[in-house]
């Protein structure tokens, strides 16, 4: 399981990007650490709709902490996926849903990544992360 | 005869830009193309000294403004081989133009009438015919490509007698093949349907001659031509366009209204309701303009060399799925296995390079070729050898940074 100190270490990474072929390199190191989800766990309803890529996200509330599995099929997405749990890792939803995800994700420095389309699919996600 | 594009880079101030401090490379131009100073330049000066509205004061402004906005209507008619300056109507584009004929057919569909399609439809040229069934009860019916991406052997028995509109593009956006127009142009007419074609891939590369053709309709929007964006043409023949029921209504289209009935305009204005986009038919004719002073066979033999050129290296390279046609198109569509194409286009962008990335408006096409989306490289006049070769050495790079799990 991640820790926090793994999202300040994620965090500073990213910001520590000063192109964009360095952010997208950055992504794609962090994509090779998200354990991938199974075929079965692959279903229209795990499915994030409104993502350019198909996205799948999994919540399990376990002993009050929330545990999340995603995965995506592209690879930026899995990198970027990697980054949000990380800021959620080891939070209760009630914790989850009191902290400001979009401004969160927007000292990530990933903006340039989440064009206008893409957006509205990483809003499905932060929103799947805070629903009960 | 040696075509030099850089001899016309210099006519496109927008590409000598840098993007993520690389040299802008745009390879996005079946999207929309760049525009030459002459667009820019006809625009400017309309505004400067010629802005009026048209076909309503008698003053000198609105005199002129008048004059180079049906002069430019002749040009455009000109460019298009129309036998009339009246069979050309101002759209928005071509996906205007297509629902203006999809509404003004409705009155003559019946319950259980065919409008026939093709495979390659963008979206645009599917989903107002798809409507038009649904309203009237017609039946939307499409002619098939193989899985290999081939047009079926046998495809007269789709053209049937109830054939009432056959709708195909010229030539594919997603995937950059030629229809066989002709063939089933003359298939459609032995039954008796309408028939129109989707330009909009067509009018930037290839003459067009619709009196050639011979369709009742053919459309393009001027923006994937060097033209300004909201500006396009539905050209028709006179008595196709005089079926039509006009789908707007208001000013400039009328002759004469009492609150009883309306006596509607002769063609154009008849099909042109409210003030027209006045600088986008300037600019456009100033687009066709810019394509006639031009070597057009030497044009489009050079982009074909390009889209030719990328094709035989991605080849040889190996392990990419191509989609459009070895040789006669100027894209490349193309996808590599396990590597999504939306990770491909980050890359290629992140070096400077615009591409289109995604299904390009043509779901049902992606389907039948099993994928999702591709990835489209597109060229234009402007450019370069070393921009395709560019691209190929970008594309090969991101293929390997993330192609490696
Ligand atoms: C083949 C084809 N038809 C129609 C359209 C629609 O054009 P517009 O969006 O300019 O109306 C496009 C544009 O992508 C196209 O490529």
């Amino acid at each position: 399981m991640t820790d926090p100190l793994q999202a300040a270490d994620i965090k500073q990474r990213l910001q520590e990007c000063r192109s964009k072929e360095e952010t997208f390199k950055a992504l794609v190191t962090l994509s090779k650490t998200l354990p991938r989800l199974s075929a079965d766990d692959k279903t229209d309803a795990n499915k994030v709709k409104g993502c350019e890529s198909a996205v799948w996200l999994i919540t399990d509330d376990c002993q009050g902490i929330r545990h999340i599995k995603a995965d995506s099929d592209a690879k930026l997405m899995r990198g970027v996926l990697v980054a949000l749990i990380s800021l959620v890792a080891g939070k209760t939803l009630p914790d989850i849903q009191n902290m400001d995800l979009k401004a969160e994700l927007a000292e990530l420095n990933l903006s340039s990544y989440l064009t206008s389309s893409r957006t509205n699919g990483i809003l499905a996600i932060l929103d799947r992360l805070q629903q009960p | 005869m040696v075509f030099d594009s850089a001899l016309l880079r210099p006519m496109f101030p927008i590409l000598a830009q840098t993007a993520y401090e690389h040299p802008l490379i745009y390879l996005d131009n079946a999207a929309t193309t760049q525009k030459p100073l002459a667009v820019l330049d006809a625009i400017q000066t309309y505004y400067r000294t010629g802005n009026a509205n048209v076909h309503r004061g008698a003053h000198f402004l609105s005199d002129r403004a008048t004059s180079h906005f049906e002069n430019a209507r002749t040009v455009v008619a000109e460019f298009l081989k129309a036998p009339e300056q009246s069979h050309v109507i101002w759209t928005k584009g071509a996906t205007e133009a297509i629902n203006m004929v999809a509404y003004g057919l409705e009155h003559v569909l019946e319950k259980g009438d065919e409008i026939l399609i093709t495979s390659l439809e963008h979206h645009a040229n599917l989903v107002p015919w798809q409507q038009l069934a649904f309203r009237t009860g017609a039946r939307l019916r499409v002619v098939p490509l193989t899985s290999s991406g081939e047009w079926e052997e046998e495809f007269a028995h789709y053209f049937t007698d109830r054939t009432r509109i056959f709708a195909a593009t010229h030539i594919s956006n997603a995937i950059g093949c030629t229809t066989p127009l002709s063939t089933m142009l003359a298939l459609a007419k032995q039954q008796g349907a309408f028939t129109l074609v989707d330009g909009a891939q067509a009018v930037a590369h290839y003459p067009v001659d619709v009196s050639e053709l011979d369709c009742d309709f053919y459309v393009f929007s001027g923006h994937k031509m060097y033209g300004p964006t909201g500006i396009g043409v539905l050209y028709g023949k006179q008595h196709a366009l005089e079926v039509l029921m006009p789908y707007q209504t208001g000013g400039e289209m009328v002759r004469h209204v009492s609150y009883q009935a309306t006596e509607f305009n002769v063609l154009p204005f008849r099909l042109e309701a409210g003030t027209p986009n006045i600088e986008g038919a300037i600019g456009l004719a100033a687009a066709c303009d810019f394509l006639s002073e031009q070597n057009r066979p030497a044009l489009l033999a050079w982009e074909q060399s390009l889209a030719n050129h990328v094709y035989t290296r991605l080849k040889k390279y190996g392990g990419i799925d191509l989609y459009s046609p070895e040789k006669n198109t100027t894209l490349v569509s193309f996808s590599v296995p396990n590597i999504h194409v939306i990770d491909l286009n980050a890359y290629l962008d992140s070096q400077g390079i615009a591409v289109r990335a995604g299904s390009h408006c043509a779901h049902p096409l992606m389907a039948q070729l099993g994928v999702t989306g591709t990835l489209r490289a597109s060229f234009a006049c402007y450019n370069t050898l070393e921009e395709a070769d560019r691209f190929c050495d970008a594309l090969f790079d991101a293929m390997e940074i993330l192609g490696d799990d």
